[in-house]
Formats: structure tokens, C-alpha cells, sequence
């Protein structure tokens, strides 16, 4: 099991039927008999259906829901088509399948969520996003911001990513910070354990990563991007200074300049490779440390998230389903969404603890995938920490590119860096509040 | 530069043997760095290939060789878990038919510019090159809209129908030079005899303008290689996707890079392409050479 | 501008076709061998005037439409703006860092990519033993798809586990891992740049190399030989006979490697997304992130269009001299 992706077959659905799928996390027989439970409109028989999805950062669950898809097809008389296309690259697509009128019926957004950019130009899903939240109790405050336009539901959620603190036990105990909580313990283990060979890392780089581990920092010291309506800008604060002084102080006496080069999967390997310290990193981190370095994953542990001075929040990446308007197969479509969500539980299993779910009942402990796990158990309170990017404001398409223009890890670079704040500071709110007039504008 | 001091024979000449071997040695010694360049990264890709993946992520030894038995595993991985074998069927199949659409349109053109003394030709010529300004971030949306009108959209045959885009303009630009070097007495030799000035082109001139010609191919086919943004905003099905777009999308799952499987991808279709290039490479040479100089 | 010329391909034989109707009486000028001419002429330029009229022309006609309105990814009706999109770009800090960027970006590996290639087919013309191999060997860069190598070079860099690291730190050159002497090629700013322009030459220089020989064994040997007989040292010859030579061949193989390396996105995309800080943004990038992940259409189109102006009249300057040189 040292090579990650021999631990599940390369996922496939493709019209060649390239299947050869061997089911992970749940046997395949199983999974029909649970299908079974629901009965689907007869109509959709002899549709077709085409899917796109990102590759999840767990391969098992691509095998997973690949098979999921395929036996739903089975069942319902669907043909599916499930695509894969890595989450960056999501975004140029739409825009092209938007472009031609055509494309994908059922679409995903991760990373990037486009609601609020394509809203007109995607199905009404409210009522199916309402019956969602009367079977499995009410959706987390969050999840409107990722779903909702104007109080209609244009997109489903369907689960979103934790990024947790990954810790080592063995080197945080040898200098002393038996049980980290805080990010002055975090700060405190990177500054005893940097001259020891193990310095932390966060990425101060054009990358997913640094848009969320700065954000929770920010969010944690109290800086806020926006006021909830998402209209008026807040982020020009002295807890946003409070937050860009605490990361130059993290940087300099805990970190290499390793991180500016830093995308997504550097700190990955700085955990795998014995590294590191602790990380800001999803489950997938700890996943590939497991599968790479077991005698590293056996000290790793996780923490939902550090406390800061002010809050104790976590900037989560939500999933959202959606639907095209110009979609040939809005029933089939809607018909998968409300299947997998009633699969939920074995949606998380598969993903290895890395899904987390956004409706209140599926918060009951033991959570599957997580509740068995001791390490892991402590993420089943994530629902109360998680925000998403814009906080308090929703994920406008101001924000969103605020986030894709990367400003706010670029203010903690130049900070960083050595850059004065107030300077800093003055330029960020420059670059932010010409974006937000320009949306205000249009 | 080196090889400066060996062109001026300021020492007493010795014999022919010991000055051929003195010469190659310098032109050795300043290949070096430039082999060193170009061959350096392609053999760290074969050996990261070719390795075991707990061996990529080991510092403490020397890393240009192998600590864990050398593995076909990624080689496998490309073939059987991925449709590798399909990207390079899609990639074979696109090079050929971007190739024939760019001989078709563009020696004609080029033939049109270099001979017929129209009117505007030069205008003509310079607004064709000028597409090259156009950027390609924003121009496949509109190119979207294109593809799925002729009902292409998640098939390979879409690149078919936008990538001449980007090899018309190059080689029409690159024939249209060639053709001005072919003599024109021979066209006209061809004329008295009775054919049209159709036939002239395709009887005698195109029979003398073959490095041009391959030199076209050449170009048509690498150039249809570096696209990836097309690709990837008109085919996300794993089976019609081309070498480029499947190995960057399809080994590379979120934060995990496969590696090896990247180098091995990568090679598996550079390579061969490279030893076809040097077959050409002198009537390649000769096709610039009258392209551009004369 | 280039599309309205392009566009207008075939209307120029038109008017030759239109007035046909109304002179074939009186000197059926249509059956005059210009006539002929014109007419074959216009009828084998068509099929790539088409081509690339259908597809780029109208395109690009929809992209200016774009970049003067407020679209936006998900807003199929947009507003008319005028200027303002290229008003916002001007006003962006980021984007005077992405023109900056850009330019030494292209400047700076036009000019290493020169310097390499001559150098590079210098050698290569002289006859030695295995020059096939050596050839073959160093057109492999140049030959792989770009997305792909650019990954290799990603891992080359590794902050971590960069074997030019390794190396240099093995031979003393740089200090050991996690010490200040152990370069982060892709995040030190300055290194940043280099780094990407770096593969931008290895990719390139090899192409220089051979459009270079091509301009170098174009060169009549005689007229090398009478500038040694004249005594000129190897430099003067180099100046004053090969460069002037080979300046054609030049000019247009950089024409063209500027608009490739002008519109190249996937370098800087793959390796650094612009980071750390906009030190390796550049236009595509700039106008990618706004554009299409962002979703502001209209921003994203006068971003990736602001070099146009520019670089319209420099081309069309260029290839009319090239032109009139050539006759």
C-alpha cells in the first residue's frame, strides 16, 4: 500500500465501458439493495444522463461514486455518463458549455462556486433543497451561501471539504505542547521545532490552499471580509492587521521560504516526508500520509481547528450540485441529486472521512467515517466552526473573485515579506474595493 | 564559442588525424552544456518513470538513480487504468487530420500570395498572420458555441475543427516563402506544355516543394501537441481526450501528482515524435531555409 | 483590424466577378488572363480565408464586442461600457505587474532563446561524428507537449525535492535543505521569474537552434571564406556576414516565437499561478483568473486584448519588411 493509487483501480465510466471496477468502501451488493429502497419515476427509463465531477482528492471515492453512478443507471434505466476533470479547471468549462448552450445536465461546483454567476441560467432546485433539509433536519447556516440566490435554491450542497490543523504528537510533546489548541501553540511548536529540522508551512502562493488556510487565520483573529449582506466592506480592521502581524511572526520563526513556491500538494508531501511539524491541510493530507509513511500518520494526529483570539472558525470548500437550464434531463438529474444524498452515510464512508455533510441530522454521532476513527472523531462538530469564503457575506461573485485574484493571500505574502501593513493594507482594500464597485456597477 | 579558436589555425598544423580529433573534442565540450539542457530534465523524467514511489521522495541519496528495484508500474497504470492508449490513438488521429486540413487550405494559399501577383495579397497575408494576436483565453468561448453548433462538443474531432486555427496562418505564411523560391521557368516550361496553371502547381511545383511541404506536416503536428486549453474546454470524456489534456487532467488527482506516470505519459509521445523530427530535420532545415531567406 | 482584412478576402475578387456581368459584352475582360489569374488566384486563397475568417475572424469580433460590455460568465445580454474595462486594467496594480512581467518574461526569453540557438547552431553545422544523435537529442524538448513538461520541470523545482538542488548542494554551491542558501526556484520572486522564463527557453531554444541553421547553411560558404581571406577575426565575420545573412530568418522566427510566447499561458499556470505575490502574473494569467475562473468576461477580454493595439502595427511594420526584403 505505499503507492496511494494501487490502493483503489482508476475510476471510469466512460461509453466504451471501460469498467473494471472493483466496489471500495461498500460492496456492491449492498449498494443495490439500498437502491432498491427508493423507488424511481418510471419516465426516466431509456434517458440518458451526463455528469460532471471533479477528481476527488480521495481516489477510492471516485471508484465509489463512478460504481454508485452506474448502478443508479442500472436501476433507474438511465445511461450515465460520469466526466472527471480536475477541480481548477471546472471553471473554464462551464464557461464553455455556457458559451455553446450545451453540455453536461448535471454539473458540480467545488472550488470555485459559480451559483451566484449562473444562477438565471440554472434550474430552480428549492424544492428539492427544502425536502432535503425536512428529511435530514435543517441545512447549516453556511450551506445558503454556497446554494442559494435571492432565497431560491439554484444549487444543492452536497458536502464540503474540512481543512484542518494535521499535528505531530511526537514533536509537538518533545517541546512541550502536549495538547495544541490554539494558534499561539501552533505558533509556539513551529518556533521550537524550526531550529530541530521541522519547521511548519502554510502556502503564501497563487493556490487553493493559501486562499483557505489565510482566510481561517483572518477569520480566527476576527478580520471579516465583508458585512452578511456581502455589500460593505470590512476587511480594513485592526484584527485583520492583529491577523497579517501573528502570520509574519508565524512565518519568520517557524517557516522556510519554501512556502512562496507552495501549491496545493507541497504540504501534503511536507507531512508525508516527516517534515513538517503540523499543517493546515484537508483529510487527504493525512490520507496520503497514511498510505505513504505510516510510521509518520501513527504520530499524526488532527485539530478541527485552531482557536484564535477572537473566533474559532474554519474556512471550509463547499460541493455544490446544479443543474443546466438547458439541461435534455432535468428529471434524471434531480432524481441522482436526491439519491445521493439519501446515501450520505455511505458517500462519507467511501471518502475516508474527508466528506463532510451539511444537514443536521447527519451530525448524529458516530458519524460514518469519522465517529470510528479516534483521531478523526473530533471533526464531527465541524458543522458549528465552518464558514465559507466572504464571511460573514455570502460567496457573491464579488467575492468569488476576490478569491480567484488571490488578494488576500497576497496581502499575508507581502506582510510576510516584510512589507509594511498599513501599505498593505492600503493596497488590498485598493484591489478589493475596485472589484466590488465594478459588481456593484453591473 | 569554443569552437572559435579551433576555425583559426594559428598553431603549426599537425597531422589530419590529431586536428580532426582536437576538433571534435571542442565541439563535444561545447555541446555539452546544451545536451546537458535538453537531455538532463528528459532523463530525470525516464528515471522518475521508472521508479517506485516511495523511492521519488528520498533526499539523503543520490537521486538520479534507483534505490528500489526500477518498476513498469506506472507504464502499467497509464495502459490499464487510464485510456492512455486511447489519448494516443485520438492524438495520432488529430495530428493527421490537422496536417491534411493545414496542406489543403494553406498550399493553396501560399501558392496564391507567393505566385499570383493579386491584388492585396500582402494585406491578405499579414491579416492572416495577424489571428496569431487574437488571444485563445477568450477566443474558445465563442469557439465553444462553433464546436457544439457542428454537434462536436466531448469529441476529439472538435480539435480537429479548431486547431488548423493556429497551423493555417503559420504554414501559409511558411509555404507562401517556399513557393518564391521555386524558379519560376520551370512553371512556365510546364505551361507551354499544356497544362493550366493548375496543373503547373500541382505537376511541377509541388513535386519541388516537398521539404516545404513536410516542413508543414511537421509544424501541423507539433503545434496540435501544445494546446491544452482547448482541449480542455471542448472534451472532457476520458476516451476522446488527447495525450496533453489526459495526462494533466487524469494524473493529477487534487493534491496528489502521480509522477511517474506523468514522465512516463509525457515521454511515451515526445520521444517518438522527436526521432521523426530528425528523420525530417534536413528537409526541415532546407524548408525554412527557402521560406524565409530567398 | 487583421480580421476586417482577413474578412474581406474574398471581397477584393468580388468586385472583379461582380463586374463581369456588366463588361463581358463590350471586352470580355473576364476571359483576360489576369482575369484568370485573379480568379484562380481568390479561389485557392478561399478555403484558408474561410477557415480562418469563420473561426477566428467572427470570435474575435465577439471577443471586442466582449471586452466594451460588462458580460460576465453567467450574463449571455450584456451592457455597452465603452472603455471602462480597459479603464479598470489600467487601474489595477495587478495588471502594470502582469504587463511588466510579460514583457521581460518575452524580452528576456526571446533574447536567451537568440543567444542559446546561435550558440547551439553554430555547432551543429559544423560536420562531426554523431551529429545525427546529438541532433535528435536536443529537438526533444521542443517536441514534447507542453503541458506535460512543464509538470516535470514543476517537479524539478520542488521546494522539497528538487534534484538541480540536489545537485548543487552536493557540489557546495548552495547551502543544505531548510538553510537560506537552498533556492525555492518558484518562490523567491525574482528566481520565480527566472524560473519560468527558464523553461520557456528550454522549450524554445532548440527551434531557435534549427531556424538559426537553416539562416546559417543558407550562407554561401564562399563569401565566408573570402572575409577569412580579407583576415577578419572569427567575431567581425560573425557581424558583419552571418548576422546580416540570417537577420531575415531571424526576425521572423522571433516575430513568431513572441506571439507563441505573448500568448502562452500554460508555463506560468502550471508552475506558479501568477504567485507569489503577482512576481511571475502575467497577462493570460491575470486575464484568465478575471476572465473565466472569476467569471468577469468583459474584464478578463480588455485584459488579454491590451497588448493588441500595440502589437498590431509592430507586426505589420515587421512582416512589410520582411517582405519587401525578400524581393
Amino acid at each position: 500500500m505505499l503507492d496511494p493509487r494501487f490502493s483503489s483501480e482508476r475510476p471510469h465510466v466512460s461509453r466504451r465501458g471501460f469498467l473494471r471496477l472493483t466496489g471500495a468502501g461498500v460492496a456492491g451488493g449492498a449498494l443495490v439493495t439500498m437502491l432498491d429502497a427508493r423507488k424511481a419515476p418510471a419516465q426516466l427509463k431509456g434517458t440518458s444522463l451526463r455528469i460532471l465531477m471533479w477528481s476527488h482528492f480521495v481516489p477510492a471515492y471516485d471508484t465509489w461514486l463512478d460504481d454508485f453512478a452506474k448502478k443508479w443507471g442500472e436501476k433507474t434505466g438511465v445511461k450515465v455518463r460520469m466526466d472527471h476533470i480536475p477541480h481548477l479547471e471546472l471553471p473554464a468549462r462551464y464557461a464553455a458549455e455556457f458559451a455553446a448552450g450545451a453540455g453536461h445536465d448535471l454539473i458540480y461546483f467545488v472550488g470555485q462556486i459559480l451559483t451566484g454567476q449562473y444562477y438565471r441560467n440554472l434550474v430552480d432546485l428549492s424544492d428539492l433543497a427544502e425536502g432535503l433539509a425536512k428529511k435530514y433536519g435543517a441545512w447549516m447556516p453556511a450551506s445558503k451561501s454556497a446554494g442559494q440566490v435571492g432565497g431560491a435554491w439554484y444549487g444543492v450542497p452536497d458536502f464540503f471539504i474540512s481543512i484542518p490543523v494535521l499535528w505531530r504528537k511526537d514533536l509537538l510533546e518533545s517541546v512541550g505542547v502536549n495538547n495544541p489548541d490554539t494558534w499561539d501553540d501552533l505558533r509556539k511548536a513551529a518556533r521550537l521545532l524550526k531550529p530541530k529540522g521541522h519547521p511548519t508551512g502554510m502556502q503564501f502562493s497563487h493556490c487553493n490552499d493559501a486562499n483557505h488556510n489565510w482566510r481561517s487565520l483572518l477569520y480566527c483573529f476576527g478580520g471579516k471580509e465583508t458585512d452578511p449582506s456581502g455589500q460593505n466592506l470590512t476587511l480594513d480592521s485592526k484584527e485583520t492587521r492583529e491577523a497579517l502581524r501573528f502570520a509574519k511572526a508565524l512565518y519568520d520563526e517557524g517557516m522556510t521560504p519554501e512556502v512562496f513556491s507552495w501549491d496545493d500538494a507541497s504540504d501534503n508531501r511536507y507531512l508525508a516526508s516527516g517534515v513538517a511539524c503540523w499543517v493546515h491541510d484537508a483529510i487527504s493530507a493525512f490520507r496520503t500520509t497514511q498510505d505513504t509513511n505510516p510510521k509518520v500518520f501513527e504520530q499524526t494526529y488532527v485539530l478541527p481547528e485552531a482557536k484564535g483570539p477572537v473566533a474559532h472558525l474554519n474556512m471550509g470548500e463547499p460541493n455544490v450540485w446544479a443543474i443546466w437550464k438547458f439541461s435534455k434531463n432535468v428529471p434524471a438529474a434531480k432524481e441522482f441529486i436526491q439519491t445521493i444524498a439519501d446515501h450520505q452515510k455511505e458517500a462519507m464512508e467511501a471518502s475516508r472521512g474527508y466528506n463532510m455533510p451539511f444537514l443536521k441530522n447527519q451530525y448524529t454521532k458516530p458519524m460514518p467515517g469519522l465517529g470510528g476513527d479516534a483521531k478523526l472523531s473530533a471533526l464531527q462538530e465541524q458543522d458549528k466552526i465552518t464558514v465559507f469564503f466572504g464571511y460573514p457575506g455570502p460567496m457573491t461573485p464579488a467575492a468569488q473573485e476576490v478569491l480567484t485574484t488571490f488578494i488576500v493571500p497576497d496581502m499575508f505574502t507581502r506582510v510576510a515579506r516584510g512589507a509594511d501593513i498599513e501599505e498593505t493594507m492600503k493596497w488590498g482594500m485598493g484591489e478589493i474595493r475596485r472589484i466590488y464597485t465594478k459588481h456593484k456597477a453591473g | 564559442m569554443a569552437t572559435v579558436a579551433v576555425a583559426t589555425p594559428y598553431r603549426a598544423p599537425r597531422t589530419e588525424r590529431a586536428k580532426s580529433i582536437r576538433r571534435h573534442v571542442l565541439i563535444y565540450l561545447g555541446l555539452l552544456p546544451f545536451l546537458g539542457l535538453a537531455v538532463f530534465p528528459i532523463f530525470w523524467m525516464l528515471v522518475t518513470a521508472l521508479k517506485q514511489e516511495p523511492d521519488l521522495y528520498r533526499m539523503d541519496v543520490v537521486p538520479f538513480w534507483f534505490h528500489l528495484p526500477p518498476t513498469w508500474k506506472n507504464f502499467d497504470f497509464l495502459f490499464h487504468r487510464t485510456s492512455y492508449g486511447d489519448w494516443i490513438v485520438n492524438t495520432m488521429a488529430i495530428a493527421f487530420w490537422v496536417s491534411a486540413i493545414t496542406l489543403l487550405t494553406a498550399v493553396p494559399a501560399g501558392y496564391a500570395l507567393a505566385r499570383l501577383r493579386l491584388p492585396f495579397a500582402e494585406n491578405l497575408g499579414i491579416g492572416i498572420f495577424m489571428t496569431y494576436l487574437v488571444p485563445g483565453i477568450i477566443l474558445f468561448l465563442p469557439l465553444a458555441r462553433v464546436v457544439s453548433t457542428l454537434e462536436l462538443q466531448d469529441s476529439w474531432w472538435s480539435l480537429v475543427a479548431v486547431y488548423p486555427t493556429i497551423t493555417i496562418p503559420f504554414c501559409t505564411w511558411l509555404l507562401m516563402g517556399f513557393f518564391k523560391t521555386v524558379p519560376f521557368e520551370i512553371e512556365e516550361a510546364a505551361m507551354v506544355d499544356g497544362c493550366g496553371q493548375l496543373g503547373a502547381l500541382l505537376r511541377v511545383v509541388l513535386p519541388v516543394s516537398w521539404p516545404g511541404l513536410i516542413t508543414a506536416v511537421i509544424f501541423s503536428f507539433t503545434l496540435s501537441m501544445q494546446d491544452f486549453l482547448y482541449a480542455l474546454a471542448f472534451v472532457s470524456v476520458s476516451d476522446q481526450k488527447p495525450v496533453p489534456l489526459g495526462v494533466a487532467t487524469e494524473l493529477i488527482r487534487g493534491d496528489v501528482y502521480f509522477w511517474g506516470s506523468l514522465m512516463a505519459g509525457a515521454l511515451l509521445v515526445g520521444v517518438p515524435v522527436a526521432i521523426v523530427y530528425n528523420l525530417f530535420l534536413d528537409k526541415f532545415i532546407s524548408g525554412i531555409t527557402g521560406a524565409a531567406i530567398k | 483590424m487583421s480580421q476586417i482584412a482577413a474578412g474581406g478576402g474574398p471581397s477584393p475578387g468580388a468586385p472583379a466577378t461582380v463586374a463581369v456581368g456588366g463588361r463581358v459584352r463590350d471586352i470580355s475582360w473576364w476571359r483576360t488572363p489576369t482575369a484568370r489569374r485573379y480568379l484562380f488566384g481568390y479561389t485557392l486563397l478561399a478555403p484558408a480565408v474561410l477557415y480562418v475568417a469563420l473561426l477566428v475572424g467572427i470570435p474575435f469580433v465577439f471577443s471586442l464586442y466582449l471586452a466594451v460590455s460588462d458580460a460576465s460568465v453567467g450574463v449571455p445580454v450584456a451592457r455597452f461600457v465603452g472603455l471602462e474595462n480597459f479603464k479598470a486594467a489600467l487601474e489595477n496594480s495587478a495588471f502594470w505587474t502582469a504587463v511588466r512581467n510579460t514583457v521581460v518574461f518575452t524580452l528576456g526569453a526571446g533574447i536567451m532563446k537568440g543567444l542559446l540557438g546561435t550558440a547551439l547552431a553554430f555547432l551543429l553545422i559544423q560536420p562531426f561524428k554523431g551529429r545525427r544523435v546529438v541532433r535528435a537529442l536536443v529537438v526533444i524538448p521542443f517536441t514534447l507537449p507542453i503541458a506535460v513538461s512543464v509538470l516535470g520541470w514543476k517537479w524539478m523545482f520542488d521546494s522539497q525535492f528538487s534534484v538541480i538542488n540536489w545537485a548543487l548542494s552536493r557540489l557546495n554551491l548552495i547551502g543544505a535543505y531548510g538553510s537560506p542558501e537552498w533556492p525555492v526556484w518558484l518562490g523567491q520572486p525574482a528566481l520565480a521569474l527566472f524560473s519560468v522564463m527558464f523553461v520557456n527557453v528550454w522549450r524554445g531554444f532548440p527551434f531557435s537552434a534549427i531556424v538559426l541553421m537553416a539562416g546559417m547553411t543558407s550562407i554561401p560558404p564562399e563569401i565566408i571564406d573570402a572575409g577569412k581571406v580579407d583576415g577578419a577575426t572569427f567575431l567581425q565575420r560573425f557581424r558583419k556576414i552571418i548576422v546580416p545573412m540570417i537577420a531575415p530568418i531571424l526576425f521572423i522566427g522571433s516575430a513568431f516565437d513572441t506571439v507563441f510566447t505573448l500568448s502562452d499561458l500554460s508555463i506560468v499556470y502550471l508552475l506558479t499561478n501568477g504567485g507569489p505575490d503577482g512576481a511571475t502574473e502575467i497577462l493570460p494569467t491575470l486575464a484568465y483568473n478575471t476572465g473565466i475562473k472569476a467569471g468577469a468576461l468583459g474584464r478578463g477580454a480588455a485584459i488579454s486584448l491590451s497588448l493588441f493595439p500595440l502589437l498590431l502595427p509592430l507586426m505589420i511594420l515587421l512582416l512589410r519588411t520582411l517582405r519587401r526584403r525578400q524581393y
